[in-house]
């Protein structure tokens, strides 16, 4: 199944639709870093509100997305994780590995990585 | 009570079985996040007997003495783990994972039980009860 | 047949019989004692049909499931609501009394009998008050877990005290059961309210011993796996070094001394993004 990668400003948006396959996921992950190098992205949200359940091996692609994106320039951050969610990747032990920045939702998210990148600029300019 | 006995032998399976012991677990009556907990340990554990364990069966049902619960059982006949004590302490993996497959799968249910030996597979019986 | 069973079905019969006139005899007496002000004939007339006719299928099939059935559903209505606990078993009482004095009238001229109908009689009249009491007893006992259940949940309020800020006041001991509870709360606050920063002040909890340590931690982290950020106010310096005994790692928490220091912070740390967003 195909999942859009969406472009908006320097961001791309991907929403997490359905339950994916680890294979679908491996793919996934290759298409959105071809696409952040394709379009020099400067940040990466992934939508994950639509997820009931996120376990390790989701986890651990989240997490290297994460760190894939943002050495290839694209800053990341996570939004729309559910409650239940969030408390059972606690309790699975995933506390000492989660470093994605995360937020409330899309807004914010995109509201996080435009402040992201005009403090960058900023210190460009000074 | 209903039981059923699910192949999982490739990927697609954990999602098959992950969703059939949600559907199972909101039907016995449990809420929103223990569905959450189930359903993440089964997907651990059924994807611990696909890639470790070389594909196996799981038996979920729901169960009833003086409380009300779901149990659920993976069985592979794969090679085993060879160290259990430390494959159950978290953080140990043999294939680059996280290693907090077991570990965390324990911590998320109830009741866990763990019967492994080097060469004649692996079964792991997990249990949650209604509060 | 059985002789029981010929006294049953004779008793039964009788009562059926003379329905319409120990009803109103009933009804009569309750209404002379003051029980039935409250009620309109019309639900006098309902409720005191249905509590006959209930009676009289107890006595004749000896099964208590009907009187069961309808015990709790009037349990449940708080019966008659106009009418308390003292008046419903004043008035089955009362029932009885019509019922015993009829049974006494009808058998006066042959005691052997009259003592053997009563030894019918009365298990089964005895057996259907203490299910009426029994039911209001249950019934009162559910409420009290109701209240209980809610007083839990109230103990705990997300209280949202600007925009992005919410604060959660924890009093009193915290054991696991009630400590899961509250996490929940709170992420579905959090998500409801869509607030950024939550403050949790523990100046009320008496002992902070490694369980709620870590069902902090594990409220902090949750929250931030959400998109919120957590400080916790009010650990007293004794609590603190507690904790440090403990080997709780305090470096994990955002921690301030008061609660008014902690939104103090919260102010901040949003303020922080307005103004970088000039
Ligand atoms: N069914 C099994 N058969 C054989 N070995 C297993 C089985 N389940 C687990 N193991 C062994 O135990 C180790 C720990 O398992 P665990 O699920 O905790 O971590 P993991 O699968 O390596 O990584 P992840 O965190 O992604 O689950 C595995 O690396 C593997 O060596
Ligand atoms: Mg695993």
């Amino acid at each position: 199944m195909e999942i859009p990668i969406l472009k908006i400003e320097d961001f791309l948006i991907v929403s997490f639709q359905t339950e994916l396959s680890d294979d679908e996921i491996d793919k996934l992950r290759e298409d959105i870093l071809d696409k952040i190098k394709e379009t020099n992205a400067r940040g990466l949200i992934i939508d994950i509100t639509a997820l009931k359940i996120v376990d390790s091996f989701m986890a651990r692609s989240l997490s290297s997305i994460a760190t894939t994106a943002t050495l290839l320039g694209a800053k990341t951050v996570v939004v729309g994780m559910q409650p239940a969610v969030a408390l059972t990747l606690v309790e699975l032990g995933l506390r000492i590995k989660w470093n994605i920045q995360t937020a409330l939702n899309l807004e914010r998210g995109i509201n996080l990585l435009r402040e992201a990148l005009k403090s960058e600029k900023d210190v460009v300019y000074e | 009570m209903s039981e059923d006995k699910l192949p999982v032998k490739n990927e697609s399976d954990i999602i098959s079985v992950r969703s059939f012991g949600r559907n199972l677990a909101a039907n016995a009556g449990f809420g929103i996040v223990d569905q959450c907990r189930i359903t993440t340990a089964i997907s651990e554990l059924a994807r611990n007997a696909v890639v470790h364990g070389g594909g196996g069966s799981v038996t979920i049902k729901t169960i009833q003495n003086d409380k009300k619960g779901i149990e659920i059982i993976f069985r592979d006949e794969g090679p085993g783990i060879v160290n259990l004590e430390l494959a159950l302490k978290g953080g140990y993996s043999t294939v680059g994972g996280l290693g907090i497959g077991l570990s965390g799968a324990k911590r998320l249910m109830d009741e866990f039980q763990i019967t492994s030996s080097a060469g004649k597979g692996t079964t792991v019986i997990i249990r949650k009860w209604l509060k | 047949m059985t002789e029981k069973e010929e006294f049953v079905e004779e008793l039964s019969g009788l009562l059926e019989d003379n329905a319409t006139e120990l009803k109103k005899q009933w009804v009569k007496e309750m209404t002379e004692m003051g029980l039935l002000e409250k009620l309109s004939s019309l639900e006098i007339e309902q409720q005191s049909t249905a509590i006959y006719d209930t009676c009289v299928l107890t006595i004749k099939t000896g099964m208590y499931e009907a009187a069961k059935k309808y015990a709790r559903e009037m349990a449940k209505k708080g019966v008659l609501e106009a009418m308390t606990v003292d008046q419903i078993i004043m008035g089955m009482l009362k029932l009885r009394d019509v019922y015993g004095r009829f049974i006494f009238y009808k058998y006066q001229k042959d005691v052997e009998k009259l003592y053997k109908v009563l030894g019918v009689y009365e298990p089964v009249a005895n057996r259907i008050l203490s299910i009426v009491a029994l039911a209001f007893v249950e019934e009162r006992e559910m409420k009290i877990t109701d209240q209980q259940q809610a007083m839990l949940t109230l103990s705990t309020p997300v209280l949202q005290i600007r925009d992005q800020i919410l604060v959660l006041p924890l009093i009193g001991t915290i054991d696991s059961a009630r400590a899961a509870q509250i996490v929940e709360q709170l992420l579905n606050s959090i998500v409801d309210t869509q607030a950024s920063v939550v403050i949790i002040d523990i100046t009320g909890v008496p002992i902070i011993d490694t369980a709620v340590a870590n069902h902090l931690i594990k409220t902090i982290q949750a929250a931030k796996m959400l998109g919120a950020d957590t400080i916790i106010t009010g650990i007293s310096p004794a609590n603190a070094q507690t904790l440090v005994t403990l080997g709780v790692d305090l470096s994990m928490m955002t921690t301030r001394g008061s609660l008014r220091s902690g939104v103090k912070l919260a102010d901040e740390m949003l303020k922080l993004v307005v103004m970088e967003k000039r």
